[in-house]
């Protein structure tokens, strides 16, 4: 059973991580606080479904045209809704009130147009819902795949931030925007491409929810606040610390889950937030970027 | 080189600066002294791109106007800022931050030349490489600031108050180091509060008080002037 619980936690944390991930890149780099964040997770869950059921192209495959949708996405409205905002902030305080506001707006209008589309049913379709034998427990294929794509990109996304001149970049405006143009960086570019790059591992992560749990027009927001706690207990802008704090909330949840009582699943949730946010407000892991 | 003239800035009904008028030549070591408060950052900031000056203002670099160009574009026509406070990035180790310094487009190419040279000035910063900046003291920051300045291949480097919070002997280390910079044949433009180090390596020198250039003069000549000597020099070792 502690077999079972540990590797449905790390599917489970994988996922929160690799959606944390975009999260912190448009909270830490862009200075966006987007609530609109889990209506894109959905709107890439809904997209994987039309593909797989209507197409017969398969989720895996179908991140070529995901992520591209999504960052696509993060870009445009960026541009359209978010550049504005930035250009009239007199500080970083009102712009995270004004991206808060704005991107609270932007959420319904993707519920709209989602419920719309496709009705405010349970949805999820059949992929790879096998069982494969692993240190003496069965799990779902489609499950060990989420995990492995979460770990995947987290990686993926890692070694661009930290073995690449342009992903330093990015850094170096995450932890002082102000010292960034003094290098030659473009902030609002660098933005701009964090915000978008936000919006692709939106997608990614809509996708492996979609592998493996229903999902609804209406269940973003638990996905927002779900990757807001990762971000806080991590660090904002902390890549390594969301992909690790994912991990730990997916196990401990879990846990709880399996060991306690499944009703205490949230509170136990809310309870790491509170108190990481009394005694260890930047995150756990201290360091800011990386 | 650089030409500046009728700039004006204000912050609200504040000027911090007045129709200032400044000349940096190609090679040419200025440094420009006064009182805290007298503008000397804004003027720094004005010219970087940092702070949007007055309209009217000219601020011209090799027969280029600089005025209406943001912070980033300024750094790709040649002229570098080392803020006062350094502005490194202390979460990035010392070699992010160098590889960050040759981002503009016209040194990406010269990074490998650029980062030796470096090195060669600050032997201490090879040493600390990997080390994160904001894990190292002062003096050792200031010298991460100018290597990172030093990276985008500029032809003016503008310090701003490169000695604030330095000790002395770290002082006299960093304007060795500038001397060495100056001997490359790069300008320096340099406001600093330590008049008597910063007029020893200089060429020429401006007078700052109030957000207007009361004066200027060779640097022998400023060294000798008494009202210079009085309010800056006097009673000092």
């Amino acid at each position: 059973m502690l077999v079972t619980a540990l590797l449905s936690g790390l599917v489970l944390g994988g996922t929160y991580a690799l959606v944390a991930m975009g999260l912190t890149l448009q909270y830490g780099i862009a200075r966006i606080m987007n609530l609109a964040y889990g209506e894109m997770i959905i709107s890439a869950a809904f997209l994987a479904y039309v593909i797989y059921t209507g197409y017969g192209i398969n989720p895996v495959l179908g991140l070529l045209i995901t992520i591209p949708a999504g960052f696509a996405f993060g870009y445009v409205i960026y541009g359209v809704m978010m550049k504005p905002l930035v250009a009239r902030a007199r500080d970083k305080a009102s712009l995270e009130i004004d991206s808060i506001l704005a991107t609270f707006g932007l959420l319904f209008v993707i519920q709209g147009v989602l419920l719309v589309t496709f009705g405010a049913n349970f949805t999820s379709y059949n992929y790879l819902n096998v069982a494969v034998e692993l240190f003496g427990t069965n799990v779902a294929a489609n499950r060990l795949l989420a995990l492995v794509l979460a770990l995947t990109v987290g990686g993926a996304l890692y070694l661009l931030l930290t073995r690449t001149l342009w992903g330093t970049a990015l850094r170096a405006v995450a932890v002082s925007p102000a010292s960034a143009p003094l290098v030659g960086i473009d902030v609002n570019k660098a933005a701009r491409y964090a915000f978008a790059i936000g919006g692709g591992l939106a997608a990614a992560g809509g996708v492996v929810i979609s592998m493996y749990q229903t999902f609804t027009a209406t269940s973003g927001v638990v996905f927002t606040m779900k990757a807001l706690i990762v971000v806080i207990m991590g660090g904002v802008g902390n890549v390594v610390g969301a992909l690790s704090a994912g991990l730990i909330l997916g196990v401990v949840e879990t846990f709880v889950a399996t060991y306690v009582d499944p009703g205490l699943t949230l509170a136990a949730t809310y309870g790491i937030f509170l108190a990481v946010l009394l005694w260890r407000p930047s995150g756990l892991f201290g360091r800011r970027a990386g | 080189m650089l030409e500046v003239s009728d700039l004006s800035l204000h912050y609200g009904h504040h000027a911090a600066l007045d129709h200032v008028r400044i000349r940096v030549g190609r090679g040419e070591t200025v440094v420009i002294l006064g009182a805290n408060g007298a503008g000397k950052s804004s003027l720094l900031k004005a010219i970087a791109g940092i702070r949007a000056p007055d309209r009217g203002a000219s601020i011209m670099f090799d027969g280029r106007s600089l005025t209406d160009l943001p912070a980033h574009q300024v750094l790709e026509t040649g002229i570098a800022l080392v803020p006062e406070g350094r502005g490194v990035f202390g979460d990035l180790t010392v070699e992010e931050n160098l590889a960050l310094g040759a981002y503009a487009m016209r040194a990406r190419a010269h990074a490998a030349e650029s980062r030796a040279f470096v090195y060669e000035l600050f032997p201490k910063l090879r040493e600390r490489s990997s080390q994160y900046v904001n894990t190292m003291s002062g003096g050792e920051q200031q010298m991460v600031a100018i290597g990172r300045a030093l990276m985008s291949r500029p032809e003016l480097l503008m310090l701003d108050e490169p000695s604030l919070g330095l000790a002395p002997v770290v002082v006299g280390e960093l304007f060795r180091s500038l001397g060495r910079i100056r001997e490359r044949g790069l300008a320096l433009l340099i406001v600093e509060q330590n008049v008597r180090m910063s007029l020893s390596i200089a060429d020429r020198g401006y007078l700052a008080e109030a957000g207007r250039i009361t004066g200027e003069g060779t640097a022998e000549s400023l060294m000798n002037d008494k009202a210079v000597q009085q309010a800056f020099l006097g009673g000092a070792a």
